[in-house]
């Protein structure tokens, strides 16, 4: 397709589907035509629920037993241990009084991805710098069973309300939450084992839950959140121990806020590589996303798309500084 | 900026003289056990958490950019002389000490959405010696720890009420974590 025949078409898709023109001119160049229909009509559906079962509070099979006896349909999410899609029927799953002793924990698949790539292991110590509401911090302490810190940052005011009120349900008491700006986490004067970073950014792939993300997003603000998380990012590989582990994710299809940070940021670091993921979900990370040449590790990456999966749309990305090994 | 402090002895000595007078002597201190209290400022209280000694170095640690928020174990909060439990801490006690209320289904129920626990739906009290204004854990029949309340009567005489009448007051419930996030 010819510049002309694409900005065409995507406003004829735009006006199909409620987008604004730009996102789907985007797609259309990033995926073709094909590719790009699937992804607006799976954006249509919601994706199923999921849970983990937080083993923190009870032993897993203890909590599946209780809730299937309650009539909540579960089945395992293959290579997500403690990961079930979870049909709660007319029920909204945050009202169980099992929820409220903590023994689940409502989360995309996704999200869990991100946690279990990261590996944390008892008595490290592993920052998690975006962290409410609190998924992946008490997901963290889940695999590192309480033993050792996370330190968790977060800068909005009311959302750390929600990260503490997960973190006391869940029954964490390895973590440290502290307010303030992650990007100048180099004041705290701690070298952690690994790092989280689950970016704030433009939320384009929460389009099948979030249908106003379809018009709520300029092209401006994903540049603006592409800088945001640059920062982030460098601040994370700065203080990182030497042989650490940093994964960098955001719940964002737009190359501009995965692969294009991490190309970049590599590029500033030599010191920082992508490593391959121990867990084989999801598709891997574009080298070439709209004819832009990439570092070609990139394919290590991990992406989570509506269309190919049936969830959120997520990119993962695993990286270890130089130095010694754990 | 100052991210914690250390308890002082006359602030710990009244949070276990209250917690003691509730749960049993010697309560506080297996509760506390390898663990040092710590206490973060909020606006009019004080937020005293539990938490492993090593991490004695984060805590003094000074950074201009960060407000250290919570940390470790949630023991409760301090308000002039009144200590607290928070719901964060009510497993542990329940591990530790006795004295629960066991309700049944409808009162456990009601009892996460804050209300109080009425005659009709106590399935057990022990031991018998609770007193009136004593705090207890509350248990559903399963066993699941839903939170504390304060006697309005003397365990003993809980059996010569009426089915309609107050036995016990809500101070904290599980269903805490979803109303705080409104």
């Amino acid at each position: 397709m010819s510049r002309r025949e694409v900005r065409q078409r995507a406003k004829e898709l735009a006006a199909k589907y409620g987008y604004l023109a730009y996102m789907i001119e985007r797609y259309l160049v990033l995926w073709g035509e094909e590719e790009t229909i699937q992804f607006l009509e799976a954006c249509e559906k919601t994706p199923r629920t999921s849970i983990r079962v937080n083993t923190l509070k009870a032993d897993e099979q203890s909590t599946v037993r209780r809730l299937e006896e309650k009539g909540v349909l579960l089945e395992p999410i293959e290579g997500v241990p403690s990961g079930y899609w979870a049909d709660f029927g007319d029920r909204t799953p945050g009202s169980l009084l099992e929820y409220m002793l903590g023994l689940y924990y409502i989360q995309s698949m996704p999200s869990m991805v991100v946690t279990l790539m990261l590996d944390p292991q008892p008595d490290e110590i592993v920052m998690d710098m975006a962290a409410a509401p609190g998924g992946k911090t008490t997901h963290i302490a889940q695999l590192m069973e309480n033993r050792g810190l996370v330190i968790a940052v977060e800068q909005d005011r009311l959302r750390i309300a929600s990260l503490e009120s997960n973190v006391y349900r869940c029954g964490v008491s390895c973590a440290m939450v502290f307010r303030g700006d992650a990007r100048k986490i180099s004041q705290m004067g701690i070298a952690p084992d690994r790092i989280l970073l689950d970016a704030p950014c433009s939320g384009e792939g929460l389009l099948p839950v979030d249908p106003t993300r379809k018009t709520s997003k300029s092209m401006a603000d994903i540049r603006f959140c592409a800088t945001r998380e640059d920062e982030l990012l460098d601040a994370a590989v700065r203080v990182l121990k030497p042989g650490g582990v940093l994964v960098y994710s955001t719940c964002s299809i737009a190359p501009e806020e995965g692969e294009y940070i991490v190309d970049e940021v590599i590029r500033r670091h030599p010191d920082i590589t992508v490593v391959p993921p121990d867990v084989s979900l999801g598709v891997e990370g574009y080298t070439a996303p709209y004819g832009v040449e990439m570092n070609p590790s990139l394919r290590h990456a991990r992406r989570f798309l509506p269309h190919v999966h049936g969830t959120e749309g997520f990119f993962i990305c695993k990286l270890q500084k130089e130095g010694d090994d754990q | 900026m100052t991210q914690a402090e250390f308890l002082n002895p006359v602030d710990w000595e009244l949070i276990v003289s209250q917690v003691d007078a509730d749960f049993g002597n010697g309560v506080t201190r297996r509760l506390s056990e390898g663990l040092t209290p710590v206490k973060v400022p909020r606006r009019s209280i004080f937020s005293v958490y539990l938490v492993p000694e090593e991490w004695v170095q984060y805590i003094r640690g000074e950074m201009e950019d960060f407000r250290l928020s919570s940390l470790g174990v949630w023991m409760g909060d301090l308000s002039s002389d009144t200590f607290r439990l928070s719901i964060a801490i009510v497993e542990r006690l329940a591990n530790i000490s006795e004295n629960e209320l066991v309700v049944a289904d409808t009162g456990a129920q009601a009892f996460t959405y804050g209300r109080s626990i009425l005659r009709e739906s106590v399935v057990s009290i022990s031991p018998e010696s609770l007193r009136r204004g004593q705090r207890v854990i509350v248990k559903s029949e399963e066993g699941d720890c839903l939170g504390l309340a304060a006697l309005s009567v003397d365990a003993s005489r809980i059996d010569r009420l009426s089915s309609d009448k107050l036995v016990a007051k809500n101070l904290v419930d599980v269903g805490w974590y979803l109303r705080r996030l409104g």
